[in-house]
C-alpha cells in the first residue's frame, strides 16, 4: 500500500475504532449527563464518517440534527428529569444476578452480528445500485444536485409522509402537556450580544442553505435544521415572545409545509394525474417552493420539540 | 478489506451494541439512547454499501434514505423522551422493570 | 367532469386523511366534524376504488409520474382493498365512538393524530415499495404510541413507553433488512425484488430481519410482551383502533413479503410461523382466562387470535387459497369483533368506573346494549355460527384435515374451547349481581350503538363470505409467485 492509502486506511480505522469505544463508554458510564455529551460527540465523529464516505449532504443533517437538535433535546431532558424524578439520574444499569443471561444474550448477539458480517462480505464489490437511474434522468428534474432530486422529485412522496411524522410528533409532545424548559437566569451582556450576532448569520446560512440545495450539498433539511438551532439559542438566551403571537404564527409555521406538499398533490393529481408530479419546465421552482416552505415548517417544528409546550394552551406556565 | 465492508461492518458492530444496550439498561434514557445508536448504525451500512459504484458518484438513493431516517429518528426520540418524563412526573422514577421481570404477566 | 373510474381513489385515500389531520391543527374547535368527515369520505374512497378494482383488477399509480425503479410505486389489488374495506370500517364505527368518548381538551388532540394514523395505515395498505412500507410504518406506530399515552395515565405512559421502544427495534430490524435486499439487488420495488430474488444467505438474513421486525410489531408470541399493557391501558377507542387495525397492518406486511418474495424461497420459515402461532394461541388464551380485569382479558385475547393467522403459512405451502382465506376473514371479523368489545369495555369503564370482571353487576339488565355487543363480538371470537369467525376457522380447519395437519387441528379446537371459557366467564359474570353495588354513570347512547354496530358486522360477516373472497381475489393477490431455487 501506499502513503496515502495507508494514511487514510490509518483515518478510516481511528474513526471506527472511535466510534465504537464511545459507543461502548456512552453505555458503561454512570453519570447520565456524560453519556448525552459522548453521544453528541458520537454525532459529531458520525458526520466525519459521513463525510469521509463522501455523503456531506448527511453529515450536514447528523450534525445539525443528530448531533445538535438531539443533543440538545436529550440535555434539556435531563435537566427536566432532575427536577422530578428524585434519584433517577444515577442508577447503575442492570443487576448482578442477571450473569448468565447477559452472557446469553452477548453469545448470541455476536452470532448475529457475525452472521450479518459474513453476508457483507459476500457481496459483490461493485454494485450500481440505482445510481445511473438517477443520473439518467437528473436533468429531467429540474435540479442538479441528485440527493435533493431523489428527496424532493423522483421519491417525493417518502419527503411527504416524512414531514408528516415530524408533524404528528409535534402534537403527540404538545398533547402529553409538559412544562416549557425554565429559561435558566436571564442572559448575561456577552450572551446576549453573541446572540444577536449569530441569529442573523444563522438565518443567512440557513437561507444559504436552501439555495444552494439544488446544485450543491444542502437543502430543506439541513436549512430547517439550522433553523431551529437559531431559535434554540433564542429560547436558550432567555427572550421571550408574547404568547398570543407565538401561538398562532407558530401552529401556521408548523402546518406551512405539510399543506404546501399537500396542495402540490392535490394539484398534481388533478393536473398530471399523479401524485406529486412536477410540470417539466417549472420543476426546479416548485422545487425551490417545497423546500422553502419545508423549512421554515422543519425548522419550527424542531424547535417547538425542544420548547415541549404548546403555547396556544392558556395554561402552559 | 475495501472501504464498503469495512464500514458497514463497523455499522453492524455499532447496531450490535446498541441491541445489547436497549436489552440490558433499565433506565429509560439510555435505552433512548440505544435506539439512535442502532439507526446510526443501520444508516452506516446503507450508505457504506452505496459507495461500491462504478462511476465516482455515491448512490444518492441511499443517502436519501439515510436522511429520511434521520428526520425520523428525531421525531421518535422527541416523542419517546416526552412520554419518559411525563413517567417520570407521574411514577417518580425513569425506569422500567426490565421485560424478564414482567414478562411473567 | 371527471368519472369516477378515472378518479384517483388510492392516492385519495392518503391524502384525505391527511388534509382532515391538517384542519383539526388549524381549526381546533371544529376537530370532531374533521375528523367524521374525513373518515366518511376515505369510506367513499374505498368503495370507489373497490368499483374501480372490479373493472381492472388491479391498479397502479407512480407518483411523480416516475416508474420503478426510479420512482414508488403505490399498488392496489384485491388483498389491499380487503385490508382498506376492514380499516374504513372500523374507523367509522372507532370514530363515532370517540365523538362521545372524549371530552374537549382530550378531543383537541385525539382527532389529529388519529387522522394521521389512518392516512398512515392506508399509506402502508397501497404501497408497494420497501423504504417507504418503512416511512409508513414509523408514521403508524408513532400515531399508535402517541394516541396509546393519550390523556396521560400512569399505566397508559408505561404501556405506551414500552410499546414505542418495541415499535422502534422492530423499525429497526426491518430497515437493517431493506438494506440488505437493496444493496443485494437494486431495487426497492416488491414486484422487481420478487422476480430477481433467489436463496441466499443475504435473502435469509433479510427475510429473518424483516420477519423479526414485523412480527415484533404484529406481536405474534414472544414477541408480545408489550402489547398486554398497552393496548389494556390506553382509552377506549385507542385499544380498538391498535388491536383491531395497528397489528393487522405490519401482519400485512408481512404477508405481502412472504407472498412476493420470501415465500417461494421454500425453507423452514413456515413452519417455524406455524409454532410459534400455535404456541400464541395457547399461551395468548389460557392467559386471558386468567385475567381479573376485562381489557387484559381481551388484550390476551388479541395475542391468541394473532396466533390463528400465523397458521395459514405452513398450511397455504402446498398451494390451497383455503388457508390464506381462513386467515384474512380471521383478521377482518376479529377487526370488527375486537373492536367492539374493547369499546363495550369502554362502556362499562364508564359505566361503573372499573372494568374488574368479578364485579361486573348486573349488566344485561342496566346496559342491555353493551350487554347484546359482547355476547355478539363473543360469539365471533369463538368461531361459532354464524359469524366471520366461525368462517375463518372453518377455512383453515378444512385446511389443516386435508393436509393431515392433527397437530394444528387440535391447537385449533384447544384454541375454542379456552376462548369460549374466557368468553363465558366474561358474560357470567355480566348476568350476575355483584357483591359491592356501584353508583351507575349514563353511557353516551352512540357510544352503545357505536359498539353493538361493529359487533353486529362481525356476526354478518358470517352470510357474506362468497362476495368478500370474490373480492379478495381481484388481481390474484394470493397466488405466490414461481417457487426459485
Amino acid at each position: 500500500m501506499d502513503t496515502v492509502s495507508l494514511l487514510l486506511f490509518s483515518y478510516d480505522c481511528l474513526l471506527a475504532l472511535s466510534l465504537l469505544w464511545i459507543s461502548w463508554q456512552i453505555f458503561a458510564n454512570a453519570d447520565l449527563f456524560r453519556s448525552i455529551v459522548l453521544f453528541i460527540a458520537f454525532g459529531l465523529l458520525m458526520a466525519l464518517v459521513w463525510v469521509r464516505l463522501d455523503a456531506p449532504d448527511i453529515a450536514l443533517a447528523e450534525a445539525a440534527i443528530g448531533a445538535g437538535l438531539t443533543g440538545a433535546l436529550l440535555l434539556s431532558s435531563l435537566a427536566r428529569l432532575d427536577e422530578t424524578a428524585m434519584s433517577g439520574k444515577n442508577i447503575s444499569s442492570g443487576l448482578p444476578v442477571r450473569l448468565t443471561y447477559r452472557s446469553l444474550l452477548t453469545l448470541v448477539i455476536m452470532l448475529v452480528g457475525g452472521g450479518l458480517a459474513y453476508v457483507i462480505q459476500s457481496l459483490p464489490d461493485e454494485a450500481e445500485g440505482l445510481t445511473a437511474v438517477v443520473i439518467e434522468q437528473l436533468n429531467n428534474s429540474g435540479v442538479s444536485n441528485p440527493v435533493t432530486a431523489v428527496l424532493l422529485n423522483f421519491r417525493g412522496y417518502d419527503t411527504l409522509l416524512e414531514i408528516m411524522v415530524l408533524l404528528l410528533a409535534l402534537l403527540g409532545v404538545w398533547s402529553l402537556k409538559i412544562s416549557p424548559i425554565s429559561g435558566g437566569p436571564p442572559a448575561g451582556a456577552m450572551l446576549d450580544y453573541l446572540v444577536r450576532l449569530l441569529i442573523p448569520v444563522l438565518i443567512l446560512v440557513a437561507a444559504y442553505l436552501l439555495w444552494v440545495g439544488a446544485h450543491a450539498p444542502g437543502g430543506a433539511f439541513q436549512a430547517g435544521s439550522v433553523l431551529a438551532a437559531a431559535c434554540v439559542l433564542l429560547l436558550l438566551a432567555g427572550w421571550n415572545i408574547p404568547d398570543s403571537i407565538s401561538s398562532n404564527v407558530l401552529r401556521i409555521l408548523v402546518i406551512l409545509g405539510p399543506v404546501t406538499f399537500v396542495i402540490t398533490s392535490l394539484l398534481s393529481l388533478y393536473f398530471n394525474q399523479h401524485l406529486l408530479a412536477y410540470p417539466a419546465a417549472y420543476a426546479g421552482q416548485l422545487i425551490l417552493l417545497l423546500e422553502a416552505a419545508a423549512t421554515l415548517s422543519i425548522g419550527f417544528i424542531l424547535a417547538a420539540l425542544f420548547l415541549g409546550n404548546d403555547p396556544s394552551a392558556g395554561d402552559s406556565k | 478489506m475495501s472501504q464498503p465492508v469495512f464500514y458497514s461492518t463497523i455499522g453492524i458492530g455499532l447496531f450490535c451494541i446498541g441491541l445489547y444496550a436497549l436489552i440490558v439498561q433499565s433506565h429509560l434514557l439510555r435505552r433512548i439512547l440505544a435506539i439512535n445508536i442502532m439507526g446510526s448504525g443501520v444508516f452506516l451500512l446503507l450508505v457504506a454499501l452505496g459507495g461500491r459504484g462504478t462511476t465516482g458518484i455515491p448512490d444518492p438513493v441511499a443517502h436519501a434514505m439515510v436522511i429520511t431516517g434521520i428526520v425520523v429518528a428525531v421525531s421518535a426520540t422527541a416523542l419517546a423522551l416526552v412520554i419518559m418524563l411525563q413517567l417520570s412526573q407521574t411514577s417518580g422514577r425513569a425506569q422500567q422493570p426490565d421485560k424478564s421481570q414482567d414478562s411473567r404477566h | 367532469m371527471i368519472l369516477p373510474a378515472q378518479l384517483h381513489w388510492a392516492p385519495l385515500l392518503i391524502l384525505v386523511p391527511l388534509i382532515a389531520a391538517l384542519l383539526c391543527v388549524i381549526w381546533p374547535a371544529r376537530v370532531r366534524w374533521f375528523g367524521l368527515a374525513g373518515v366518511l369520505t376515505v369510506l367513499m374512497a374505498v368503495i370507489g376504488l373497490g368499483v374501480q378494482l372490479l373493472g381492472q383488477d388491479s391498479y397502479s399509480h407512480a407518483p411523480g409520474g416516475w416508474e420503478v425503479p426510479l420512482g414508488i410505486a403505490l399498488y392496489a389489488d384485491g388483498l389491499s382493498l380487503f385490508m382498506l374495506a376492514t380499516t374504513a370500517l372500523v374507523a367509522c364505527g372507532v370514530s363515532v365512538y370517540a365523538t362521545a368518548y372524549f371530552k374537549d381538551e382530550q378531543s383537541r388532540w385525539f382527532w389529529p393524530i388519529w387522522m394521521f394514523l389512518l392516512a398512515g395505515l392506508n399509506a402502508l395498505l397501497l404501497s408497494a415499495d420497501i423504504f417507504n412500507l418503512y416511512v409508513t410504518l414509523e408514521l403508524v406506530g408513532l400515531a399508535a404510541v402517541a394516541l396509546t399515552a393519550l390523556g396521560g395515565r400512569r399505566e397508559a405512559l408505561d404501556g405506551a413507553m414500552r410499546y414505542l421502544l418495541a415499535t422502534l427495534l422492530g423499525s429497526l430490524c426491518y430497515l437493517l433488512g431493506v438494506a440488505l435486499l437493496y444493496h443485494g439487488y437494486g431495487s426497492l420495488d416488491i414486484a422487481t425484488l420478487g422476480r430477481q430474488l433467489v436463496a441466499t444467505p443475504l435473502v435469509s438474513a433479510a427475510m429473518g430481519l424483516m420477519g423479526v421486525g414485523l412480527l415484533m410489531k404484529t406481536a405474534l408470541f414472544p414477541l408480545h410482551f408489550w402489547l398486554p399493557s398497552a393496548h389494556a391501558n390506553a382509552p377506549a377507542p385507542v385499544s380498538a383502533v391498535l388491536s383491531a387495525l395497528v397489528v393487522k397492518a405490519s401482519f400485512y406486511v408481512f404477508l405481502r413479503l412472504w407472498l412476493n418474495i420470501f415465500g417461494p424461497l421454500g425453507g423452514i420459515a413456515d413452519l417455524l410461523l406455524g409454532l410459534l402461532g400455535a404456541l400464541a394461541i395457547v399461551w395468548g388464551s389460557i392467559q386471558a382466562l386468567r385475567q381479573t380485569r376485562l381489557k387484559l382479558l381481551v388484550a390476551y385475547s388479541t395475542v391468541a387470535q394473532i396466533g390463528y393467522l400465523f397458521l395459514a403459512f405452513p398450511l397455504a405451502m402446498f398451494g390451497t387459497l383455503a388457508a390464506w382465506h381462513g386467515a384474512l376473514y380471521l383478521a377482518l371479523s376479529h377487526a370488527l369483533a375486537k373492536a367492539a368489545l374493547f369499546l363495550a369495555a369502554g362502556n362499562l369503564l364508564c359505566f361503573g368506573g372499573h372494568d374488574r370482571i368479578s364485579d361486573l353487576d348486573r349488566v344485561v339488565q342496566r346496559l342491555p346494549l353493551t350487554a347484546a355487543t359482547v355476547a355478539l363480538a363473543g360469539v365471533s371470537i369463538m368461531g361459532l355460527p354464524p359469524s366471520g369467525g366461525f368462517i375463518g376457522k372453518w377455512f383453515l380447519l378444512e385446511a389443516a384435515l386435508s393436509q393431515g395437519r392433527w397437530d394444528l387441528l387440535i391447537v385449533m379446537l384447544l384454541g375454542g374451547l379456552l376462548a369460549a371459557a374466557y368468553i363465558f366467564k366474561v358474560l357470567g359474570h355480566m348476568f350476575t349481581q355483584a357483591t359491592v353495588t356501584h353508583e351507575a354513570s349514563a353511557v353516551p347512547a352512540t357510544m352503545e350503538w357505536a359498539a353493538l354496530l361493529l359487533a353486529c358486522g362481525a356476526v354478518l360477516l358470517g352470510f357474506l363470505a362468497v362476495p368478500i373472497l370474490q373480492l379478495l381475489g381481484l388481481g390474484d393477490p394470493l397466488v405466490m409467485t414461481e417457487v426459485m431455487r
